[in-house]
Formats: C-alpha cells, structure tokens, sequence
C-alpha cells in the first residue's frame, strides 16, 4: 500500500522543490526590480542637504562596501540572504531577518488560525448545501457567509472591538501572541483570527468551491455506483470531493489571507508581520519590505508544495503531469 | 469541464433566451437582477459624480450638525465629524475606484486572454513558459506586492490598478487555457482551419467571443469587486484618497474613532456601501455563471 505511493510522491516532491526554489529567485528579482524603479536611492536620502551630494554618497558607498552597478547589488543582496543576512532596517537599524522571524510568529499564528476559522464554519455550510441542495436552510446559510465576506474587514473589526469593549470591558488590543499579560489572553488572540476568519472575503469562496466540487463529484458514476451497493458515499466521495478541493482552495487563498492580516493585524494593532510592511511602505524602509516580500512568498510557496504533496498523494497518477499545474 | 457545450458546427454557442430563462433557478436570476441593479446605481451615481450633480456641496461642513443620524433635514443619510453630507460624499467616492477598476478590470483580462490562447492553442513551450509566469506572479499577496510598489514609487491609484490587474492575469489565463484547450479539440475548429479561415478569426471570432464572452464577462465582475475592496483598504490604511478628497475607504477609517464612542453611522455608512456593491459584483458574477456556463451544461 506504501510501496506503491512514495515513489511517485518522492520524485514529485523534489521536483516540486526545485520549482519552488526557482520561482523563489524569481520572486526576488521582481522584488529587486520593483524597488530599482524607486527615484533616487536609500543613500540620497540618508545624505539629503548635505554639500556634494554625489561625492559623498560615492564615499559613503565605498566605506559600507555597497556595490555601485545593480547586478552586483543583487547579488550582494540575493547572497546576503542565503546566507540569512536580510540586511538592517533603515529606520530602527535592527537586522532584518530576526525582526521578520519575530513578526512572522504572530502573523503566522494569525493566519493559520483564521484558516481554521474559516474552515470550521465554512465546510458544514457547504457540505450541507452540497448534499442537500438548495432549500430553505442551504440558501440563508450561503447568503450570510457572503454578506459576512462582502463586509469591509476593517469594520467588522471595529463592530467586533466595540461589541467586546462594551460586554465585557476590555480594551483588546496591541497584544500579540506572546503578550496579553492583563486580562483574558484567549480574547486577545481570538478575537483577530475571528475576524480574519470570517472577514476578509475568503469564506465565501470556500463555501463555494467546496459546494462546487462535491456537488459535482457526488454527482459521479463510482459515487452513485457505490451508493447503489450501500457502500457509504461519504468515503469514496472524501478524497476527490472535499481533500483535494480543501487544499486547493486554502493554498490559493493564502496570499488573500496574508493580504487581509495586513488590515487586521492594523486594526488590532497586532504585532505582526503585516503591521511591519505598512510601517515600512511608510517609511521607504527598503531592506524591511523586501525581507517582508521574499517571506510571504515563501510562505505562499510552501502552503502551494503542500497542496501539490496531497494531490500527488492521492492521486499518484498525478506524478506524470508537467511542472506546478494551477488549479483552476 | 465534461461535455460542455454540444456544438453543432455552425451557429456556435447562440441559444434561445426562452430557454435559458425556463432552466434559470430562481435564485440565480435574483443574483443577476440584484447585481445588475448595483451596477446601474454604481454607473449614474458615477456619471452624477463626475457630472457635479450632487444633493450639497461635499466640502460644505455644518458645524450644527455634526454626526447628524439618517434622515436629518437637509441630509437625507445624515453628517459625519466635521457636518459634511453623507450621501453626497458617497457618490463622490465612487470616483475613487471606478475608472481605476475598470483600468485594473481591462489590465486583467486583455493580456490574461492573449495568454491563455497563446499557452492553450499552441502548448509546448508556450505554455511552459505562461505556467511559470502564471506562478510567479501568484507567489505575490497582492497587497504586500502593491505596499512593494508604494514603498518605491508612492504611485497613485492609477498605478495601483494595474498592479492589481497584473496579478490578476492568471486567473484570467488559466480560465481561457482550459476554455481553449477543450475547443481545439472540436470538429468545428477543425473544419474553420481545414476551409482555411486566417488564425486570427478562428482564434478572435470563434473561441474568445463566442466561447468565453460569458466566462470573461463574469471575471470581470469579480475584478470590479477586488478592485474596490482594494482601493477602499488602501485608502483606510492611508495610502490610497486622501482627506479631503472622499472614498468609501477613508470614509471607514476616519469614522472609526467615533465608532468607538458609540457614533456608529459616519463609519457603518460607507461600509455599508462597500457590502452592499461588492455584494452586488459578486452575486452578478455568481448568478451568471450559473445560468450561463453550469446549467447550460446540463
């Protein structure tokens, strides 16, 4: 039963892997060239009213070693990084790579935990109306998962803030995963994910997809003949009907979910990452929102390998198809 | 994507609209009637905008009546903090997303279709080279990669718009790939090369308007909502319409502090909004699809 998955799985896997590693290199050179369209530079402004400018922004180059030419400035920085040298924030002058990995844990417990949310309340929504059609509960329950999605995030978090502000009289804000000492510290957390996992616009895609996709494969022939034996259809419908389409719809959500922390993590003052790329797209912090950039992409990158793992998983057949096929 | 569309080799993909309407749920025609009903709304309020017909002046502030509820004399959706007209700075703020939606909407899908021909007709390398693309670009949370581009640039929302449909692109590509890879293999694709009709008419006429009008029509919907979900959290995280200039966005933000105290409408009012036309956008997209791609099928 192993025997027969693992092979194909492992050399998917790397292969997968070494995609991911290309496109993460791609990532960076979009993120490189992007800010290589910026006016001026980060030592224009560091020298700004200063006499002869260029002279001395040509010195100061030279005593911090920074290349002048743009390919070797890529390559300073692309092998800063892999080295795990993201450089120092312009503006508090703390190394990168330590203040995303700190940030990274509350946006990572953030969004995580959203998708959880999201899921709890979005798979009984469309299992439901999946197996029973549309009728006087399925087509509700539906229409409230979208108003729900449809709702700017930012005022739901602001509905949320003042509901918990008047029942029970905390102020629930600026805690973040490790903090939160005073007071309840669940309602500190969940109240963030809460609304991340039901805001944001990303359950009533689930809803949808899922409802979709069960539909149309409790719809199938092996399904009906499986029925037709007695055989629970709950078991050969699993796989194709809700495993695979869970996966797919979470992996490509993900950027989605990261996009909305950004708000929430603004609305709750939560110290996370998203809370760090819009202090830093303040300040032209350039060295901060390119760290940022290449770690959400590598987050996104990993939760779409998962994907691929499980799909590969279930469906060895799947091992001969080309490169990272999207999931449309 | 089993069988379709039952072709027969001349008058593709045209149906009686008695009968599309007879197979219609019920529901799926509330949708579209509800979300052509937004569109209508959100297009003259826009043309009203843009034309000056405004109940008040959007700058005129009413020191009297500040935080005004609905239904004030004079406000018909009341005042926010500084006694300025809801209502007018409502339609005023369709500006903010409307000309840039449909910029990041035609960004999305022109390119997004020419790539998904390109890659479904001829496959091979082509298409090799589109699925790179195509994942590299999903690698981006769209609004990490457009606080990239205001980190660098600080571009106005123009700019902003076609970043947001540059990352749309591949969901456009991927949809007109899969129509175009199952077409091609259709007898009357065969037959319009084999009586040698010139590619770019059986690509141009055949498979993209006959073939996936509905399907990018129903994108595009879906494009219009992201496009203001985005300009209204630009504009609430202070990147997007400044004060004084109204948008649905930074009507949200600066009435939240009076949310706080208990003030909920200058805030609730444009959220509301927001609800209320994405909701639109979304359910027109919705019904749509439905009555036009899934139970055309059956």
């Amino acid at each position: 039963m192993t025997a027969r998955w693992i092979r194909p799985v492992a050399r998917v896997l790397l292969r997968e892997v070494a995609v991911t590693a290309l496109l993460l290199l791609g990532v960076s050179v979009v993120v490189f060239a992007i800010l290589g369209l910026a006016p001026g530079d980060p030592f224009g402004v560091l020298l700004e009213g200063q006499a002869s400018a260029d002279a001395g922004a040509a010195g100061v180059r030279e005593s911090l070693g920074v290349p002048t030419a743009w390919h070797a400035q890529y390559l300073a920085w692309l092998g800063g990084m892999l080295k795990g040298n993201f450089g120092a924030s312009i503006r508090t002058g703390l190394p990168v790579l330590g203040e995303i990995v700190r940030t990274g844990k509350n946006t990572l417990v953030l969004t995580l935990g959203s998708l959880l949310v999201t899921l709890l309340v979005a798979v009984p929504i469309a299992l439901y109306a999946a197996i029973r059609g549309t009728n006087r509960i399925s087509v509700p329950l539906t229409m409230a998962a979208y108003v729900v999605s449809a709702l700017p995030v930012f005022w739901l978090g602001y509905l949320v803030l003042y509901v918990v502000m008047h029942a029970f009289g905390i102020f629930p804000l600026g805690a973040g995963f490790s903090g939160g000492s005073s007071g309840p510290a669940a309602v500190y957390v969940l109240l963030p994910v809460v609304v991340l996992g039901v805001g944001n616009g990303t359950l009533s895609e689930v809803v949808r997809h899922l409802r979709e996709e069960m539909e149309r494969v409790l719809a199938e022939d092996y399904v009906r003949t499986a029925r037709a034996k007695g055989a629970p259809a709950w078991r050969h419908a699993f796989k194709e009907g809700f495993l695979l389409p869970v996966t797919e719809i979470v992996a490509s959500k993900i950027p989605f979910i990261l996009g909305g922390a950004v708000i929430v993590e603004q609305v709750f003052n939560w110290p996370g990452m998203g809370r760090m790329a819009w202090q830093a797209a303040q300040d032209r912090d350039f060295p901060v929102i390119m760290g940022i950039a290449v770690a959400a992409a590598v987050f996104v990158r990993t939760g779409s390998l998962i994907q691929r793992f499980v799909y590969v998983a279930v469906n060895p057949g799947a091992s001969r198809e080309g490169p990272a096929r999207r999931a449309a | 994507m089993r069988k379709r569309f039952v072709q027969a080799p001349g008058g593709a993909g045209e149906r009686p609209a008695v009968s599309l309407l007879r197979r219609a749920e019920g529901v799926d025609l509330f949708f579209v009637g509800y979300g052509l009903l937004i569109v209508a709304l959100v297009a003259a309020s826009y043309l009203a905008g843009a034309l000056r017909i405004l109940p008040t002046d959007p700058d005129a502030m009413d020191f009297e009546l500040l935080l005004a509820p609905p239904a004030t004399a004079g406000h018909l959706l009341g005042t926010d903090f500084m006694g300025r007209d809801i209502l007018t700075r409502l339609i005023l703020g369709i500006q903010a997303y409307f000309l840039p939606g449909l910029l990041a909407v035609a960004v999305a899908l022109v390119p997004g279709a020419a790539l998904g021909v390109l890659s479904g007709y001829r496959g091979g390398r082509s298409e090799t080279v589109v699925t790179w693309f195509m994942n590299l670009v999903d690698s981006f949370p769209r609004l990490v990669l457009i606080l990239l581009v205001v980190a660098a640039v600080r571009p106005d929302i123009y700019t902003i718009m076609v970043v947001v449909g540059l990352t749309n692109v591949p969901a456009a590509a991927s949809l007109v790939r899969g129509k175009v890879r199952f077409l091609k293999e259709k007898n009357f694709i065969e037959a319009a090369e084999a009586i040698g009709l010139p590619l770019r008419t059986v690509v141009l006429k055949h498979i993209l308007w006959h073939h996936c009008r509905a399907s990018l029509i129903i994108r595009a919907t879906l494009g219009m909502a992201e496009a203001i979900l985005i300009e209204t959290s630009l504009s609430y995280l202070g990147f997007g319409v400044q004060e004084p200039a109204p948008s649905w966005g930074n009507m949200v933000q600066s009435g939240a502090n009076y949310f706080l105290q208990g003030n909920f409408w200058p805030s609730t009012a444009p959220a509301l909004a927001i609800l209320f036309t994405i909701l639109g956008f979304h359910l027109l997209g919705d019904g749509l699809n439905n009555l036009l791609e899934r139970k055309a099928s059956r």
